[in-house]
C-alpha cells in the first residue's frame, strides 16, 4: 500500500509509519503490542484505524505522537516519517517542537486530559504563550476565538470557567480547540466520542470532520466503532494483535471485506434497521499479547484457518483497487 | 394506561415510580435544598417471557431504574408489582423470597465479581444465601452445570476472576444471576464494556438462555442497535421518564417522539453510503440537570418543535390523539403534544447481495 | 498495558484445520470450554488468588527479604534474648562505667557500668512487645470502628469522623507527657494503652475509606441483590477487599510506634527502669555523648534499623498489594 516515493499520488503522504514494532515489558514477560505496522495519511485525508482493545491501535498512535511510556514501552523497530523526517531520530526537544505545533492529539477522556485547577481559557491560551510568545491578554482573546470556532456558546463569558463546569460534549470541544490551536498538519483522535452520548457524539464528530476539511489537516481516527468509521473516514486500516490485517477505501471495505476478521466484525454488529435472528459471533477470544499465536495471529478464531496459517505469517497481500489484506486466503474471504 | 391488548399477563408492573435523591447543605444541620430526580414517574409492564429494552443517554435514570427494579434502592414513590404484589415495601424474609425471582446482570465485568473469591464460590454464593434451593452436596455439580450453560469450561471452577477476559467474566456474572432460576433478569448495559467481537457472543448467550429458561428480560443499554436486536418492546427514557414505548418496529421504524427521532438519527450506521442520503437531526445543547428539570415537557429545551404549550403542560405517555383511531404502527405510547411520524432509520440493502 | 492479559488460547480448533468451516457459533463456545493451553499451559494457568500473587511478588522483592530477615531476627531475640546474650542486663558494675569495647563486652559499658550489648539485645524485647501489642490494639479498634462506620454510614459515621478529627488535633508528644506523667506503673502497658488511644483514629480513617471504596463495587451490590445479609456482605465481600491498606498502614505504623515508645521513654514519661528500653538507654547516654559515644550509638542504631525494617516491610507489602500494578 505504501508505494515508492515517486508515486502517482494526488497529495504526498503527510505521515508514513513503516514497519513499526513496539513492545512492553510486563511482570509476566514481553507483550508485543505493535508488530510491524505500516500506514500513511495524506493531507486532508481521514484514516480510520479500527481495532478492539489490545489491537495496538492506540499504542501506534502514542508512538507517533511520542507520548509512549518508555519504560515499560520500547520501540524496537521501524520508522515514523512526518513530512519526510524520521521522528524516531529526532532529539527530545525537537520532538516536543513537532508535537503540539505540527501534530496534536485528542483523547477519549476529556476530563482527565484537562487540568482541573486551571480555567479553560488559561489552558487554551497557554499554547499561544508557550509556542507563539503571545501576551496573556492576546492569548485569552485567541482562546475565546477558538471556543467560538468549536461552537461553544457564550465563549466570552465561559472562558474563565473550569473544566468541571462544562458538560462532557463541551469538554471534548475544548479538547478539539486545544488540538487545533496551532493549526497542526495532523490530528490524531483516539476514541474521541466513545465516552459521549449518541446525540452529543454526532455533534462532536460533525464538528471535527468539518474543521478537518476546512483546515485540510490529516486526521487519524482511532476507534472500535464501525458506525463512526463509516460516517467520516476516507480510508480504513483494521488492526488485530498489533498488525494491520486489512486496509481499503472505506466504501469498499463495507461492501466486500477481504479479511475474515473484518468480515466477522461487520457481521457481528446488530443493525438498527432490522431485527436479526442470531448474531454472527467471532469465536474465541482476542489474543494474549504475551503469547501471540504463531503464523497468522487470527488463525485460532478464523473460519478459513488451515495448516498454512499456523506456520506462515501472511504478508499484506495486494488486493485490487488499492487495498491490502493480510490473509493467505483473502480471495475466499473477499468473494466467498 | 391504555395498552393495546396484551397476549400474556404482566409479570412485572411499574406504576408512578420515582426516585429522588435529596440535595442537602450543611454538615451538622442538614437542610434539603433540592432533589436530583433520577427516576421521575416511570410506568411500564413486563410480560412473561418478553424482553423490554430501555434506551437512553447517560443521566436519563435508566441505571437507577434497574437498581429500583431489583430492590437495590427503595423508591421515593410508586409501586413495583411482581405478579400483582407490591414489592417496594417488602423486607426481611419476604424480600429475600422475591429476590430469588428477580436477578441482575451488571455492566462492568471487572467490578461485578469479587476478586478474592473463586468462580465456584461466586456462582455458588446464591445457594449459600438460599440454602433451600440446592442441598449442599449438589451445589458443586450445579455450579459446574451453570458454567457449562454459559459456555465456560466447568473445570474453571477453582479459578479467580482476574484469570478471565471481560467476556468470560460477563458469562460468570450471568451464571451467578441464573443460579436461583429467576423469572426476571434485569441487565444493566451488560455488553457495553466488551469488545465488539465478544459482544455478539454474550448477546447470543442471553438470547439462548431466554429460550431455554423462559426468562423475562429488562435490557438496559445506550446502544440502540443492540437493544433492537434483543428486545420485543422498547422504551425510550429521557430525564427520568419514559417518553416513548412500543414494539421494536413501532419505535425504530415509526417513531413519533422527537427525542426518539433525534436519537435514532444520530446513531452511526456501519454503512458509508448512508452518509449522503441520511437525514441527521442534530440536537442543540446538553441534557438539563436532573436536579433542575424543565417545566412542562422535559424535552422542550432541546426540541425543535417546542411551542408555548410544551412549557405549560406535561405531555402524558399515551397514544397521541392524532393516531388514536389509527391502526398503523405509529399508534403507540408517546409523550409528545405534537407527535408525528418520521422515518429516520435508513432502510439499507446491507452488505449481503 | 490497556487491557488485561488474556489466557493463552492458542491451539487451532480441530475443525478449522480441515478447510473452510462454516460460520458456526457453537465452535466459539466449545473453544472457550477447552482447558487453556493444553499440556504446555499447566504452569501459569493454575488457580491463583490475589494473595498468592502478592506473596509471589514479595518473595522476589529484595526489600522484603532484607526487612523480613531483620524482623525475624528481632522477633527471635525478643523471645529468647539469652540465645545471643549470656549476661544479665540489670547486673551492673559501677567500676566499669563508660568503659569502651573489650573482649566479652563488644559494645562496652554504660554510665552505670551495665553491658551495652546485653542491654541492647534485651531492649529489642521491649520495643517489639510495645510495637506488636500497640499495633494489634490499634488495628483491631481502628478497623472495627472505622469499618463499621464506613459500611453503615449515617449518624455514627459522622460522629466517628468528628471524633477522629479531635484525636488528630492532639499533639502526640505533649499528650504523652500529660497522660503518662500521672502513671506510676513500671510495666509496658500504660505506654501501649496510650499509643492505642492516640493511634486508632489513623487506622479507623484508612479502614473507613477502604470499606467505602470496597462496598461500592458491583459485587457487593450483586450480593445484596441475591439477598445476602449485612454480615455476609461485610465479612465475605467487603472485608477481604478492604484489609490490604489497613495491613500496609499498620505495618508502617508498627515502626513508628517503636520510635514513639523510645521518644516517650527518652523524655522520661514512657517506660521506667528497671525495664530495659532503647529509649531509656538513649536518655541515660546523652550526657556522656562526647566521652563515650558508644553508649548512645548502639541502642540508637538498633532503634533505627528496627524502625526502618518495619517501614520497608510496609512499603514492600504495599507494592505487592497495590491493585494498580496488577
Amino acid at each position: 500500500m505504501t508505494a515508492a516515493p515517486a508515486s502517482f499520488e494526488p497529495s504526498p503522504a503527510l505521515l508514513e509509519v513503516r514497519d513499526l514494532h513496539v513492545e512492553f515489558r510486563t511482570r509476566d514477560g514481553v507483550a508485543r503490542a505493535v508488530n510491524g505496522v505500516t500506514y500513511s495519511v495524506a493531507e486532508g485525508e481521514t484514516l480510520a484505524v479500527l481495532g478492539e482493545s489490545g489491537s495496538g491501535k492506540s499504542v501506534t498512535a502514542q508512538a507517533v505522537m511520542g507520548i509512549l511510556d518508555m519504560p515499560p514501552g520500547r520501540i524496537t523497530g521501524g520508522e515514523i516519517l512526518f513530512q519526510g523526517r524520521d521522528l524516531l531520530k529526532l532529539k527530545e526537544d525537537e520532538r516536543r517542537e513537532v508535537r503540539g505545533r505540527e501534530m496534536a492529539m485528542i483523547f477519549q477522556d476529556a476530563l482527565s486530559s484537562l487540568n482541573p485547577v486551571l480555567s479553560v481559557g488559561e489552558q487554551l491560551g497557554e499554547m499561544f504563550v508557550v509556542h507563539r510568545g503571545m501576551s496573556r491578554k492576546d492569548a485569552r482573546n485567541k482562546a475565546v476565538e477558538l471556543m467560538d470556532r468549536v461552537r461553544i456558546p457564550a465563549a466570552r463569558e465561559r472562558v474563565g470557567q473550569y473544566p468541571h463546569q462544562f458538560s462532557g460534549g463541551m469538554r471534548q470541544r475544548i479538547m478539539i480547540a486545544m488540538a487545533l490551536a496551532l493549526e497542526p498538519a495532523l490530528i490524531i483522535a483516539d476514541e474521541p466520542t466513545t465516552a459521549l452520548d449518541v446525540t452529543v457524539q454526532a455533534q462532536v464528530m460533525d464538528l471535527l470532520a468539518e474543521l478537518q476539511r476546512e483546515l485540510a489537516m490529516g486526521l487519524i481516527l482511532i476507534t472500535h466503532d464501525l458506525g463512526v468509521v463509516a460516517d467520516v473516514a476516507d480510508r480504513i486500516a483494521v488492526m488485530y494483535a498489533g498488525r494491520i490485517v486489512e486496509t481499503a477505501p472505506v466504501h469498499d471495505i463495507y461492501k466486500a471485506p477481504a479479511h475474515p476478521y473484518t468480515k466477522g466484525l461487520l457481521e457481528s454488529i446488530p443493525r438498527l434497521d432490522q431485527k436479526g435472528q442470531e448474531l454472527y459471533a467471532i469465536k474465541g477470544l482476542p489474543p494474549n499479547l504475551l503469547h501471540i499465536p504463531p503464523g497468522c495471529a487470527f488463525h485460532p478464531r478464523c473460519p478459513l484457518g488451515r495448516d498454512m496459517c499456523r506456520t506462515d505469517e501472511p504478508p499484506l497481500y495486494d488486493v485490487p483497487d488499492g487495498r491490502g489484506s493480510a490473509c493467505h486466503f483473502w480471495q475466499e474471504a473477499h468473494h466467498g | 394506561m391504555a395498552e393495546p391488548a396484551r397476549q400474556t399477563e404482566a409479570i412485572l408492573e411499574v406504576r408512578g415510580l420515582h426516585k429522588h435523591y435529596p440535595l442537602t447543605q450543611g454538615i451538622v444541620f442538614k437542610k434539603q435544598v433540592g432533589a436530583v430526580r433520577a427516576v421521575d414517574g416511570v410506568d411500564l409492564d413486563l410480560a412473561a417471557g418478553e424482553t423490554l429494552g430501555i434506551v437512553g443517554e447517560s443521566g436519563c435514570g435508566k441505571s437507577t431504574l434497574a437498581r429500583l427494579l431489583v430492590h437495590l434502592e427503595r423508591p421515593t414513590a410508586g409501586v413495583i408489582r411482581y405478579k400483582g404484589e407490591d414489592i417496594t415495601k417488602l423486607s426481611g424474609r419476604a424480600l429475600k423470597a422475591v429476590r430469588r425471582n428477580i436477578q441482575m446482570v451488571f455492566q462492568d465485568p471487572y467490578t461485578s465479581l469479587n476478586p478474592r473469591m473463586t468462580v465456584g464460590d461466586i456462582i455458588g454464593e446464591p445457594y449459600e444465601i438460599h440454602p433451600e434451593v440446592a442441598p449442599k452436596g449438589d451445589r458443586r455439580q450445579k455450579v459446574q452445570d451453570l458454567l457449562d450453560v454459559v459456555g465456560l469450561n466447568p473445570e474453571y471452577i477453582n479459578r479467580y476472576p482476574h484469570q478471565f477476559s471481560g467476556g468470560q467474566r460477563q458469562r460468570i456474572g450471568i451464571a451467578r444471576g441464573l443460579a436461583l432460576q429467576p423469572e426476571i433478569i434485569v441487565a444493566d448495559e451488560p455488553v457495553s464494556a466488551l469488545d465488539v467481537s465478544v459482544q455478539a457472543q454474550v448477546v447470543n448467550l442471553l438470547d439462548k438462555l431466554q429460550n431455554e429458561f423462559g426468562l423475562s428480560y429488562v435490557f438496559i443499554a445506550h446502544d440502540l442497535s443492540i437493544v433492537r436486536h434483543i428486545s420485543d418492546r422498547v422504551g425510550v427514557m429521557y430525564l427520568g421518564r419514559i417518553v416513548e414505548i412500543g414494539k421494536d418496529a413501532e419505535i425504530y421504524d415509526h417513531p413519533t417522539h422527537p427525542y426518539t427521532q433525534a436519537l435514532l438519527s444520530a446513531v452511526p450506521v456501519p454503512d458509508p453510503t448512508a452518509r449522503e442520503h441520511r437525514e441527521r437531526i442534530l440536537l442543540t445543547g446538553d441534557v438539563p440537570s436532573p436536579a433542575n428539570i424543565p417545566s412542562g415537557c422535559r424535552f422542550r429545551t432541546r426540541c425543535w418543535k417546542a411551542r408555548q404549550r410544551c412549557a405549560q403542560e406535561v405531555p402524558l405517555l399515551a397514544v397521541p390523539a392524532v393516531f388514536r383511531d389509527d391502526r398503523s404502527p405509529a399508534a403507540h405510547d408517546s409523550a409528545c403534544h405534537f407527535a408525528e411520524e418520521k422515518h429516520v432509520v435508513p432502510l439499507e440493502p446491507g452488505p449481503v447481495t | 498495558m490497556p487491557e488485561p492479559l488474556y489466557e493463552p488460547d492458542t491451539a487451532i480448533s480441530a475443525g478449522g484445520a480441515g478447510g473452510a468451516t462454516d460460520f458456526a457459533v457453537d465452535e466459539g463456545e466449545t473453544l472457550e470450554k477447552r482447558p487453556d493451553g493444553g499440556p504446555q499451559g499447566a504452569g501459569p494457568g493454575k488457580p491463583r488468588s490475589l494473595w498468592s500473587d502478592a506473596w509471589r511478588d514479595l518473595r522476589r522483592n529484595p526489600v522484603f527479604i532484607v526487612s523480613g530477615l531483620v524482623i525475624a531476627f528481632l522477633v527471635v531475640i525478643s523471645l529468647w534474648p539469652s540465645l545471643i546474650a549470656s549476661g544479665n542486663p540489670l547486673q551492673c558494675d559501677l567500676a566499669r562505667a563508660q568503659e569502651g569495647s573489650q573482649p566479652g563486652h563488644p559494645f562496652g559499658f554504660d554510665g552505670q557500668g551495665c553491658d551495652v550489648y546485653t542491654r541492647t539485645v534485651y531492649g529489642a524485647r521491649t520495643s517489639v512487645t510495645v510495637g506488636v501489642c500497640a499495633t494489634l490494639g490499634v488495628a483491631l479498634l481502628g478497623s472495627v470502628l472505622g469499618g463499621l462506620a464506613g459500611f453503615f454510614g449515617g449518624g455514627w459515621d459522622a460522629l466517628l469522623s468528628r471524633i477522629t478529627d479531635v484525636f488528630f488535633g492532639i499533639p502526640v508528644v505533649l499528650g504523652g507527657l500529660v497522660f503518662l506523667s500521672v502513671v506510676t506503673s513500671t510495666t509496658v502497658w500504660p505506654v501501649i494503652g496510650f499509643i492505642v488511644l492516640l493511634g486508632w483514629p489513623q487506622i479507623a480513617r484508612i479502614a473507613r475509606g477502604s470499606v467505602i471504596t470496597a462496598k461500592q463495587n458491583d459485587y457487593v451490590q450483586a450480593a445484596r441483590a441475591l439477598g445476602a445479609s449485612n454480615a455476609r456482605m461485610l465479612l465475605r465481600h467487603v472485608t477481604p477487599n478492604a484489609v490490604a491498606p489497613v495491613i500496609v498502614v499498620a505495618t508502617i505504623a508498627l515502626g513508628t510506634y517503636i520510635s514513639l515508645e523510645a521518644t516517650l521513654s527518652y523524655l522520661g514519661v514512657g517506660l521506667k527502669p528497671p525495664t530495659v528500653s532503647w529509649g531509656i538507654d538513649l536518655s541515660a547516654a546523652s550526657p556522656y555523648v562526647r566521652n563515650a559515644p558508644h553508649m548512645l550509638l548502639w541502642p540508637a542504631g538498633a532503634l533505627a534499623v528496627t524502625v526502618l525494617a518495619f517501614i520497608m516491610l510496609g512499603d514492600a507489602v504495599r507494592d505487592a498489594l497495590d491493585p494498580k500494578l496488577r
